[in-house]
C-alpha cells in the first residue's frame, strides 16, 4: 500500500504538469525513490488525472511482480537512480524547450532566476526509442552533472531530492526557453545585466 | 596536478624525527582529502589491535584540494585517528585559520606516530619541522599556550590541547586558533597520550588553481547565492546556530534532561534571541568565509567565542538549566580547557539523572548552574567525581550499573535532536560511524527547516534514502574540506565544479557524491574491522520505548527496527550491515576489503 | 493564537507586534497570517514576497511544521511563525 501522503504529491504535480502544458494526456512520468524501491505511474495511466492504484511500487535493482504494470520509461528512471544522488525524477515535453533542443546542443537561460539555478541546460541525442537500455545510460550519465536535461526533440528529465524540487528545475527551463523565445521576437539588442554570464556555458 | 601539494609529512614521535613523501595521487583522486583521505590512512596504519591511547594510534591531519584557495569556508582542516570514547574510525573537522595555513606549508597531510618521552611541542615552517621541549607549557591551558605560541590569525596558528587532552579525558578537544575545536570523539586525549602539547603552523605555499577563469567565476556565483539565500545571509549572521533552540522546543524535539522530556519550558531563556539582546559583542567569521556564524559574547566573568546551539543546549536544556550567563561562562571553560562541549554537556546530566535516581552519591541535580563550572573543571582534571566523568556518559553509566541512561550511540553524545520526534534524525544517529552525531549527516534540513521541501519528520517509510543521500553528501564536503551551512546556499554542484576547476580532474556532481559513498563505506569496513555489527546500529533503550508524554512528539518513539532495515537494503549492505562485495567493487574498495579479511 | 518568533531583522516579528502572542482568528494558516499583517502591516515585509509567504519562513501548526497554506485552522490551535533559521 503505497503511503497516502505519497499519491496526494504525485497526484497533485501530475495535475500541474497537465495544466501547465507540460505533457500530452498520458506523457510524460513521475518517480521517486524509497529506499530500494520505485514508486512510478502506472503503464497507460493519465498523470493528469492520477488515481491510487495508478502508482506502482517495485524494485530498484531487478524485476518483481509490480515492473509488469510500471511505465516502459521505468529503465530509465532506474537507472538514474542507480547512477545518480537523485530521491525523484520529473520527466515531462515543455514544449518550448523541446523545439530549442532541436538546434542546440546546449540551452543557457537568459532570465535571472534560471541563470542562478540551473546556468545551463545540455541537449543529449539518443536514436533509439523511449524505454531501450542506450537511452536509459545516456540519460542516466548526464544527469550526474546537472540538475536538469534535455533528451533531443523528446523532453526533460529533471531530478532532485523531491519531485517538488524535480518539478520545480522543469518549469524553469520552460519558463527560461519562453523567454529566450520572446525575446528572441522583440529581437533588440541585449543590455547585459548579469556579470560573467558569458561563463555560463562552461558550468 | 593542482589544489593537492602532493606531500605528505611524517613525525615519529619516539624518536623525534620526521620525513616526508609523496601523496599517492590515485588515492587523492579517490578520496579527495580531509575525512576521506584520513580515513583510507587510518585503514592501512591503524589495525584492530591498536589501543587508540596507544603510541601505536596515529593523528592525521589533512587538508583538501580546495584548502586555502580562497573559495568560501576553504579554511578547514580534518584530524583522523581511532577514538579513544568510541573505539570507531574517528574524524572530526574544525574552522578558523590552522587549516588555511597548514596548506600553505607544503603539506596535505600530517602523520603524527608515536610517543614522545617528554612533552613536546611540534613547529612547521613551510618545508621545516623543529621539535620543542614544552615541559614549561604541559598543564597551561588553551588561551595561554595559543598566545604564548605566537597565534597571529593570518601568518602563524596554534593548535594545542589543554589539561583535559593531558589527563586523557576521552572527551577531550583539539583547539585550534583559541576557540575553534575539532571535538568529538576525544581526539585531545590521542594528543595528550603522545605528550604532545601542540602544533604551530607557518607557511607560503599559495595553493595552485588550475583553470583560473573558471574558478574565478564559480567563486563569484558562490558568493552571489551565499548572499542571496536568507539562511547565510541573514539568520546564520543575525543570531548564530543557537537560532534553532526555539523552534526545536516548539516541535518537541528539544532534548530536555537527559532526554527524559521533548521540551524545555526554559528554552526562551537560553535562545539565540536572548542571546543577542544581551550577551552578543559581535560577529566574527572563519578565513574566506562571508557567512560570520561565530558569536563573540560576554558575561561580566568572561568574553569569548560562542556558545553554539549545541552547547548551549548540552549545558541547558540538556542540564534542565536555564541560566545563559552560566552556560556561556562553561562554554569558555570548556574551550579552555580543551573540552567538547556536547559530551561534557550531556555527561553531567547523564550523573544528574544518576543521582537524582540515586545511582550515584554525588550533589549533581538538574537545574543547578551552579554546578556546571565545577563538574567541567573537575571533569579535565580528573578530581572528585570528575574522574568518573572524564571518560563519557557511557563508561559512567555503565560503572553504576545503568548504561541504558547514557544518551549516546557507539559511545558518543548526541546533540539536542531527540529523534524520537525526527524519526530520519534517529536513523542518523544509529548508523553514523563515529557514533551519535549530527554532523556526519543531518535530517533537520528536510524535517524541519524545509529545505530544500519539507518531508514529514514522524514519516518511515522511505526515511533511507534521505538519509544516505545526506551522509554521502556530507562524507563529500567533510572530504573537501568545506563547512556545511555553504551547503544551505549552495547546491552540491557548484562544489564538484569547484573541486574540477582547481584540480584540473573532472567531477561530476554525481561522481563526488558517489566518492561520499566510497567513504562511508570504508568506514564502515573500519568499524566492521574494529569488531562493530549491526547491534550497534542502535539507541538506548529510551528513545526506542519510553514515548513523550507531552508536547507535539507525544507517544512517538523512534521506529529504528523497520528504518535500519530498509537502509541496509539500499546501502547495499547485508542484513548483518556489512557491505556487499558488489557495493564494495562498484565503489573500488573490493581488493582492500579482501586483503583485510584474508 | 499566533506567535512570532525571532527578531529577524527590523522591524522584528515581536517588536513589531510588542507581544509574543496575539490571538486571532481565521480558517487556515494563509487566512491567519494575513490577518496577521493587516494587523501590523510592518510584518509584511518579513513573512511576505510578492503576496506569498516568503520562502524559508517556517510555520507550525501545534509544533508540526507545514507548508500549506490551506491547513485548517481552529480556535483551539496555536500557529508560530519562524524567521528563515538554519544552525546546528
Amino acid at each position: 500500500m503505497i503511503d497516502p501522503r505519497i499519491y496526494e504529491t504525485f497526484r497533485e504535480i501530475g495535475e500541474d504538469l497537465y495544466a501547465a502544458d507540460m505533457i500530452s494526456s498520458h506523457g510524460g512520468n513521475l518517480s521517486i525513490r524509497l529506499g530500494d524501491r520505485v514508486i512510478i505511474k502506472r503503464r497507460g495511466a493519465m498523470l493528469g488525472r492520477l488515481k491510487p492504484h495508478d502508482l506502482i511500487e517495485t524494485r530498484l535493482d531487478k524485476n518483481d511482480s509490480g515492473v509488469v504494470l510500471a511505465s516502459t520509461e521505468l529503465l530509465v528512471h532506474r537507472a538514474i537512480y542507480l547512477n545518480t544522488p537523485a530521491l525523484a525524477v520529473c520527466h515531462c515535453h515543455p514544449r518550448t524547450a523541446v523545439a530549442f533542443s532541436l538546434s542546440r546542443d546546449e540551452i543557457v537561460p537568459i532570465d535571472n532566476e534560471a541563470s542562478y539555478l540551473l546556468k545551463k541546460i545540455p541537449v543529449v541525442t539518443e536514436e533509439f526509442a523511449s524505454g531501450t537500455p542506450q537511452m536509459a545510460n545516456k540519460v542516466a550519465e548526464a544527469v550526474k552533472n546537472y540538475k536538469i536535461i534535455m533528451l533531443r526533440g523528446h523532453g526533460s528529465f529533471a531530478t532532485g531530492q523531491t519531485l517538488d524540487e524535480a518539478f520545480m528545475w522543469s518549469t524553469i527551463l520552460e519558463e527560461a526557453c519562453q523567454i529566450i523565445l520572446a525575446a528572441k521576437t522583440i529581437n533588440e539588442p541585449f543590455k547585459e545585466y548579469r556579470a560573467m554570464s558569458e561563463a555560463y556555458s562552461k558550468f | 596536478m593542482n589544489g593537492w601539494n602532493g606531500k605528505i609529512l611524517e613525525i615519529d614521535l619516539a624518536t623525534l624525527t620526521h620525513k616526508s613523501y609523496p601523496l599517492d595521487m590515485e588515492m587523492a583522486k579517490q578520496f579527495i582529502g580531509g575525512r576521506g583521505l584520513g580515513a583510507r590512512l587510518l585503514w592501512d596504519l591503524v589495525g584492530p589491535e591498536v589501543e587508540p591511547l596507544s603510541p601505536e594510534n596515529v593523528l592525521i591531519f589533512t587538508n583538501g584540494p580546495l584548502t586555502g584557495t580562497g573559495y568560501q569556508t576553504s579554511n578547514r582542516f580534518s584530524v583522523t585517528t581511532k577514538s579513544p570514547l568510541t573505539g570507531t574510525v574517528l574524524d572530526a573537522n574544525s574552522g578558523g585559520y590552522w587549516g588555511m595555513q597548514f596548506k600553505k606549508t607544503g603539506y596535505d597531510v600530517l602523520i603524527v606516530r608515536g610517543k614522545a618521552q617528554k612533552p613536546v611541542w611540534i613547529e612547521v615552517k613551510n618545508g621545516e619541522v623543529a621539535f620543542h621541549d614544552a615541559s614549561a607549557l604541559w598543564g597551561m591551558r588553551v588561551f595561554a599556550v595559543t598566545e604564548k605560541l605566537g597565534q597571529d590569525n593570518n601568518k602563524r596558528n596554534v593548535l594545542c590541547i589543554g589539561p583535559a587532552g593531558e589527563n586523557l579525558s576521552r572527551i577531550a578537544a583539539i583547539m585550534n586558533d583559541r576557540e575553534r575545536a575539532a571535538a568529538r570523539g576525544g581526539p585531545g586525549a590521542v594528543m595528550g597520550s603522545k605528550n604532545l602539547k601542540a602544533i604551530v603552523v607557518e607557511g607560503s605555499t599559495r595553493p595552485e588553481v588550475m583553470d583560473k577563469e573558471r574558478y574565478k567565476f564559480l567563486m563569484y556565483e558562490t558568493k552571489k547565492l551565499l548572499a542571496a539565500s536568507p539562511l547565510t545571509s541573514q539568520a546564520l549572521p543575525e543570531f548564530g546556530t543557537v537560532v534553532l533552540m526555539n523552534i526545536m522546543n516548539n516541535i518537541g524535539a528539544l532534548a530536555t534532561r537527559n532526554h527524559q522530556q521533548t521540551q524545555f519550558e526554559g528554552a526562551e531563556a537560553i535562545s539565540g534571541e536572548e542571546l543577542t539582546e544581551k550577551y552578543l559583542v559581535k560577529n566574527q567569521a572563519c578565513w574566506a568565509c562571508p557567512i560570520g556564524c561565530t558569536r563573540i559574547s560576554k558575561t561580566e566573568k568572561v568574553e569569548g567565542e560562542g556558545p553554539e546551539f549545541e552547547s548551549t543546549w548540552a549545558f541547558g536544556a540538556q542540564c534542565g538549566i536555564d541560566d545563559l550567563p552560566a552556560i556561556i561562562e562553561v562554554n569558555a571553560l570548556c574551550n579552555d580547557l580543551g573540552l567538547d562541549t556536547i559530551s561534557a554537556g550531556s555527561t553531567i546530566a547523564c550523573a544528574m539523572e544518576l543521582s537524582e535516581k540515586g545511582y550515584l552519591d554525588s550533589d549533581l541535580r538538574f537545574g543547578r548552574a551552579d554546578q556546571l563550572a565545577l563538574a567541567v573543571e573537575a571533569m579535565a582534571y580528573r578530581r572528585d567525581i570528575g574522574a568518573e566523568l572524564a571518560d563519557g556518559s557511557l563508561r559512567l553509566a555503565t560503572k553504576y550499573g545503568h548504561p541504558e541512561l547514557s544518551m549516546t550511540s557507539k559511545g558518543l553524545e548526541f546533540p539536542a535532536y531527540d529523534p524520537r520526534g525526527l524519526q530520519g534524525q534517529g536513523l542518523l544517529y544509529a548508523t553514523s560511524n563515529r557514533g551519535g552525531c549530527h554532523m556526519r549527516g543531518n535530517m533537520i534540513g528536510l524535517e524541519v527547516l524545509g529545505l530544500p521541501k519539507l518531508i514529514d519528520r514522524f514519516q518511515v517509510q522511505g526515511k533511507s534514502s534521505f538519509v544516505i543521500l545526506n551522509q554521502n553528501s556530507n562524507a563529500a564536503i567533510d572530504s573537501l574540506v568545506l563547512c556545511k551551512f555553504t551547503n544551505m546556499g549552495v547546491a552540491d554542484e557548484y562544489f564538484a565544479r569547484v573541486l574540477s576547476a582547481v584540480t584540473g580532474v573532472e567531477y561530476a556532481t554525481g561522481d563526488m557524491i558517489k566518492t561520499g559513498e566510497r567513504v562511508w563505506n570504508l568506514e564502515r569496513l573500519y568499524n566492521n574491522r574494529e569488531g562493530f555489527t549491526a547491534q550497534n546500529d542502535t539507541l538506548p533503550p529510551r528513545l526506542l520505548t519510553e514515548a513523550p508524554t507531552d508536547g507535539p512528539s507525544k507517544g512517538w518513539v523512534s521506529k529504528l527496527e523497520p528504518m535500519l532495515k530498509e537502509y541496509y537494503r539500499t546501502r547495499g549492505w547485508d542484513e548483518n550491515g556489512v557491505p556487499t562485495p558488489k557495493k564494495l567493487a562498484e565503489l573500488g574498495l573490493a581488493e582492500l576489503a579482501e586483503a583485510s579479511y584474508r | 493564537m499566533v506567535r512570532p518568533y525571532g527578531r529577524w531583522i527590523m522591524p522584528n516579528l515581536r517588536k513589531v507586534a510588542g507581544t509574543k502572542e496575539v490571538a486571532i482568528t481565521g480558517a487556515s494558516v494563509g487566512a491567519v497570517v494575513t490577518e496577521l499583517v493587516k494587523r501590523y502591516p510592518a510584518l509584511a515585509a518579513n513573512l511576505l514576497l510578492d503576496g506569498q509567504i516568503r520562502p524559508h519562513v517556517i510555520i507550525t501548526v501545534n509544533g508540526h511544521s507545514t507548508d500549506d497554506v490551506d491547513a485548517p485552522v481552529t480556535e483551539f490551535d496555536v500557529v508560530s511563525i519562524f524567521p528563515p533559521l538554519a544552525g546546528g
